[in-house]
């Protein structure tokens, strides 16, 4: 039966996984030149669980409620494996690690010029500059964002423009 | 003609400010705006009129009328009396040839009056037919507002901002900050948004200026400040947008001059500007009272008061020389004046309510339209309801036109009394078609001005109530708003694979396909087809769409939606699948893939994807089978490595065996590609042995690199998206969507072995039993040319009366076959080889032949090899 490893980044050869010569962020190019503030949080563990997720429960993990059957399971990228063997057992688990790009910005008043989402009620699945994303608040002026990573040059672009905005 | 400082002037006399007018320097001083300056420096025609080109002064100073509109810095209808000054800002007047004191296409008033009546180009412009777009033009350049420069880039920013608010106020008069105030005051989050200058308030957030475009559904009110856009989630909206100044009805009330009351406040209090020497009041409410008070403070002389109320006045005529008031008739007698004060009352200004779901009905005893019956989250407070304003009928007085002149119902269109009388002869008996017929109300005010009036004269004509005559429709927006801020800023979704940017770096030229950017080619598509022949060839295929099927109905699933077999395949077979709607109708088509005995790997074409995999969930909704359905597409890349020495390259990439025994054709397997955990399709689009790899997209740079590398000395080359069009034209392989639309069936189009008619069913099974049952109306064909040059895609089809059959889908020339190949749609009878039919062709007509074959390889001898 198969693990579908060839979604899995991480089960790469070792001299491979993650490694700047083989492993690139599709945000790469768009924030090289990125303002204090904007990091690239795309090298992440991302499983997406379907199940009942009331009974989800594994240390180390950041669980993202999508509906009352899914969700985004959230953790260390090299834990992935781990991760994702414990949750077989009792879910469906889908990798998507290479699927998503994770965006990490600061300031409230930025993510109003991207997103219609209300920011008190995070996180939630909203259209984010036109694309569907993954919004969270990690407490004060800080949201992570994750997205389909084919939009990640375009969104990170957006959001460049965006801080530069506010600073005009 | 500065006044010495006033109680609460607007002015900092300490801070002088320059900018240009017509090309002269004016000076003013912050807190100006740009039409307090110029008039304050002795300039009183702003603007030229929409049609006859009169001339035009300041009438309202309250950013409502047209009279002051000019391009400043570029951006066309600024209007200037609300305007704040700016250093260095240049001002241009609009719609006029020559100058405001001097437009030759004032001539249109002396002469085209008679000529040009309301609705004229519907009836004296209709011949000749062809030359309406001369008739049109000139119509555009002569009469109109500001213009925009087509060529123009972005002169400013503007951004779009999404914002909450648990109280939002509109309005910053003092109804507004007193509700805004008390909201506060019980802990609610306060906004408050005002078109003009508004003071803080405690615990009140202030935006100003803010102009609220309009209400909709969900408390959604946009606010335009400017350079942002605000998009208001509101859960409690107040509305205070309060009362506007009427005007009144008469021969030359819209001479230079004729000014609102509330422009005197403003020039005199806010600007410390003396408006004139003489001036005349006629007023329908105390407001006209208020503004004689002011203009006497100032020292202005006071020829007259003529309150309608009060008096019978039967006649007003407005005289001028050049457009600037001179005198004022009333009832005969002439008085010399260069200011008229006219006051017709105030209407509420209850768009934005209306908007949001409000009634409106006519109060008889005031003259004025009051909403009512307010949404349950919309609050109004202060004039716009109603209160405070008097009764300002003047139904035992003067009550409109009359005496020789226009009189001008709408300022912003030039419709005049006569204009609408005419109308309404002509039938256009209810307001909203009397609105559509004149432009009454259509006009840069939006009905603030000449609403009022317009339903007061239809009434009168017709000899009815207002009530009866109604009210035209409130329309967002509420003013007037940029195009540049309702456009944002210039970003465009786009998808780019993993290796778009490696595709940039060797030279690709790229293309759109659906929201994808795809490489066309790499410089040469002829050259790139040639070598996937000769020798490998690698194509970034990462834009089809992956979808994962995966459960114990799975093989049940993908029976029921497809017309072909899947529950019988192996592990880690492939088959080609067509995906039909319930119509029978292609809609899609790709490959799938049995990884396990549940599990099933699928691919769409690349625009397609997202309407499969909602075609997808839409039926397993409805089926409720056991069955998950996950989208993959951006979680993986693909490369589609093709040419007959694809093996060789593959043997160096992975330790997989790649030999043809072990992986044949339309096999899978899963494995390491260049270290890489990977599923391997042995598929041929493009017709010769291929491999196409899926892996984790983040390593797809890498892995393209690894495959250029390994093969240089293969004389590998990339290829783009037009050379793949050659290859796969070559093999016959369709392509969804450009070779079908939506009536192609999969028995027209030529594959009727697709179809498992022995299945109990599948979507689309009755449609297609149809089409057999039927015949086939039209086929699917291939067809060569004898000429070099290829036939556009869209061109007829001909047969010999020259009579238009069919049409082609594709036509490419084939480097490989050194002549031009192709798809059409024919009739059954031409779907044969060797039939033989023309298509157009710049003009003329190529002969060309069927094929029902491939042309290239035609039996999939290098395909299978």
């Amino acid at each position: 039966m198969t693990q579908l490893d060839f979604l899995s980044p991480d089960l790469a050869t070792p001299d491979l996984a993650a490694s700047a010569a083989a492993w690139r962020s599709p945000l790469e190019r768009a924030l090289r030149e990125a303002p204090p503030g904007v990091s690239d949080v795309s090298l992440t563990g991302k499983l997406e669980v379907r199940g009942q997720l009331d009974s989800l429960d594994v240390d180390g993990i950041e669980l993202v409620r999508i509906a009352p059957g899914r969700g985004l399971v959230l953790c260390d990228f090299t834990k992935t494996a781990a991760v994702r063997e414990g949750l077989r057992s009792e879910f469906f688990v889908i990798d998507v690690s290479a699927a998503l790009a994770g965006l990490q910005v600061q300031g409230e008043t930025l993510m109003r010029r991207l997103t219609d989402l209300d920011l008190e009620t995070l996180p939630a699945i909203g259209a984010v500059a036109h694309v569907q994303a993954y919004v969270l608040r990690d407490g004060g002026e800080t949201f992570r964002l994750f997205f389909p990573q084919e939009y990640g040059h375009y969104l990170a672009e957006v959001v460049l423009d965006a801080i530069q905005g506010l600073r005009a | 003609m500065r006044l010495p400082p006033q109680t609460d002037e607007r002015i900092n006399r300490s801070e002088e400010v320059v900018f240009s007018f017509h090309g002269k320097s004016v000076r003013a001083f912050a807190g100006d705006t740009f039409g307090s300056a110029l008039y304050a420096n002795g300039q009183r025609i702003f603007s030229r009129s929409f049609k006859y080109h009169r001339p035009r002064g300041l009438l309202c100073c309250s950013g409502n009328c047209p009279n002051c509109m000019m391009t400043v810095d570029g951006v066309p209808n600024v209007r200037i009396c609300a305007e704040p000054v700016r250093q260095g800002a240049r001002l241009v007047p609009q719609n006029v040839w020559g100058s405001l004191e001097h437009d030759a296409l004032a001539v249109t008033d002396k002469l085209g009056g008679p000529f040009t009546p309301v609705g004229f180009y519907y009836r004296t412009m209709i011949r000749p037919r062809w030359a309406w777009p001369l008739y049109e033009k000139f119509l555009r350049n002569v009469a109109g507002l500001g213009s925009l420069d087509k060529h123009a880039g972005r002169t400013q920013r503007y951004d779009a901002e999404h914002r909450r608010a648990e109280v939002l106020v509109i309005g910053g008069g003092r109804a507004g900050r007193q509700a805004a105030a008390e909201h506060a005051a019980t802990g609610k989050q306060v906004v408050l948004v005002d078109e003009g200058f508004a003071a803080p308030i405690d615990g009140v957030e202030v935006i100003a200026p803010g102009r609220a475009l309009g209400i909709w559904e969900g408390g959604l009110v946009p606010v335009d400040s400017g350079q942002i856009l605000y998009r208001f989630r509101a859960e409690h909206i107040v509305v205070a947008t309060g009362a506007i100044e009427q005007p009144l009805v008469f021969p030359g009330n819209d001479l230079v001059g004729v000014v609102l009351p509330d422009a005197v406040h403003r020039l005199v209090d806010d600007w410390a500007i003396k408006p004139a020497e003489r001036a005349v009041v006629v007023t329908a409410d105390d407001r006209g009272r208020e503004a004689a008070a002011a203009l006497r403070r100032a020292g202005v002389e006071i020829k007259g008061v003529y309150d309608l109320r009060r008096e019978r006045v039967r006649e007003i005529v407005g005289h001028g020389r050049k457009g600037m008031l001179r005198s004022v008739e009333v009832d005969g007698r002439n008085v010399r004046c260069d200011l008229l004060v006219m006051s017709g009352g105030r209407q509420p200004a209850y768009s934005l309510l209306s908007q949001a779901g409000a009634r409106v009905e006519y109060d008889p005893e005031r003259g004025i339209f009051c909403p009512t019956d307010l949404p349950e989250n919309v609050e109004a407070v202060g004039a716009v309801t109603g209160d405070g304003i008097s009764a300002a009928v003047p139904a035992a007085s003067y009550n409109g036109a009359g005496g020789k002149g226009k009189c001008f119902v709408c300022v912003c269109e030039d419709v005049t009394d006569k204009d609408l009388k005419r109308a309404l002869g002509e039938g256009f008996d209810s307001i909203e078609l009397a609105k559509r017929y004149t432009t009454v109300t259509m006009g840069p005010c939006q009905g603030r001005l000449c609403h009022l009036p317009s339903i007061r004269l239809y009434a009168r004509e017709n000899e009815s109530a207002e009530a009866s005559i109604g009210t035209t429709t409130a329309r967002p927006p509420w003013g007037p708003v940029t195009l540049g801020l309702l456009a944002g800023r210039p970003h465009e979704p786009a998808q780019r694979t993993s290796i778009h940017h490696r595709h940039k770096e060797i030279g690709a030229r790229m293309m759109w396909t659906g929201t994808w950017r795809r490489p066309h080619s790499y410089g040469d598509p002829e050259g790139e087809a040639l070598a996937v022949h000769a020798s490998v060839g690698v194509i970034d295929v990462s834009t089809l769409g992956k979808m994962l099927v995966v459960g114990p109905d799975a093989a049940d699933f993908l029976e029921r939606l497809y017309p072909n077999r899947f529950g019988d395949m192996k592990p880690m077979r492939i088959r080609y699948g067509v995906l039909n709607s319930d119509a029978g109708r292609i809609m899609d088509d790709g490959t799938i893939a049995r990884l396990d005995g549940e599990t099933y790997y699928v691919t769409t074409t690349s625009t397609g994807a997202g309407a499969v995999l909602e075609w997808f969930e839409w039926w397993n909704a409805v089926w409720g089978m056991d069955v998950e359905i996950v989208d993959v597409t951006g979680a993986l890349a693909a490369l589609n490595v093709a040419g007959p020495r694809a093996r060789e390259l593959m043997g160096r990439l992975t330790d997989l065996d790649v030999s043809n025994e072990s992986i044949g054709y339309l096999d899978a397997r899963e494995g390491r590609i260049a270290g890489v955990p990977s599923l391997l399709l042995r598929i041929g689009f493009v017709g010769e042995l291929g491999y196409e790899l899926h892996f984790a997209s983040p390593y797809g740079e890498y892995v393209w690199d690894t495959i250029l590398d390994r093969g240089e000395d293969l004389g590998i080359r990339p290829f783009g998206l037009e050379p793949q069009r050659i290859l796969r034209l070559e093999k016959m392989h369709i392509l969804a969507g450009q070779d079908t639309d939506s009536e192609s069936n999969v028995i027209e189009a030529n594959m009727p072995w697709i179809v498992k008619w022995d299945k109990d069913d599948f979507v689309g099974k009755w449609a297609l039993d149809y089409v057999r049952s039927r015949g086939p109306r039209e086929q699917l064909v291939g067809f060569v040319t004898e000429e070099a040059r290829v036939p556009p895609e869209g061109a007829q089809v001909v047969i010999k009366e020259r009579r238009p059959v069919g049409r082609v889908t594709s036509a490419r020339w084939s480097p490989e076959l050194r002549q031009v190949i192709g798809m059409a749609w024919v009739p059954p009878e031409l779907a044969h080889d060797g039939a033989q039919f023309f298509v157009t062709i710049d003009g003329g007509f190529d002969k060309a032949y069927v094929r029902t074959r491939p042309f290239f390889d035609p039996d999939g001898n290098r395909l299978r090899s």
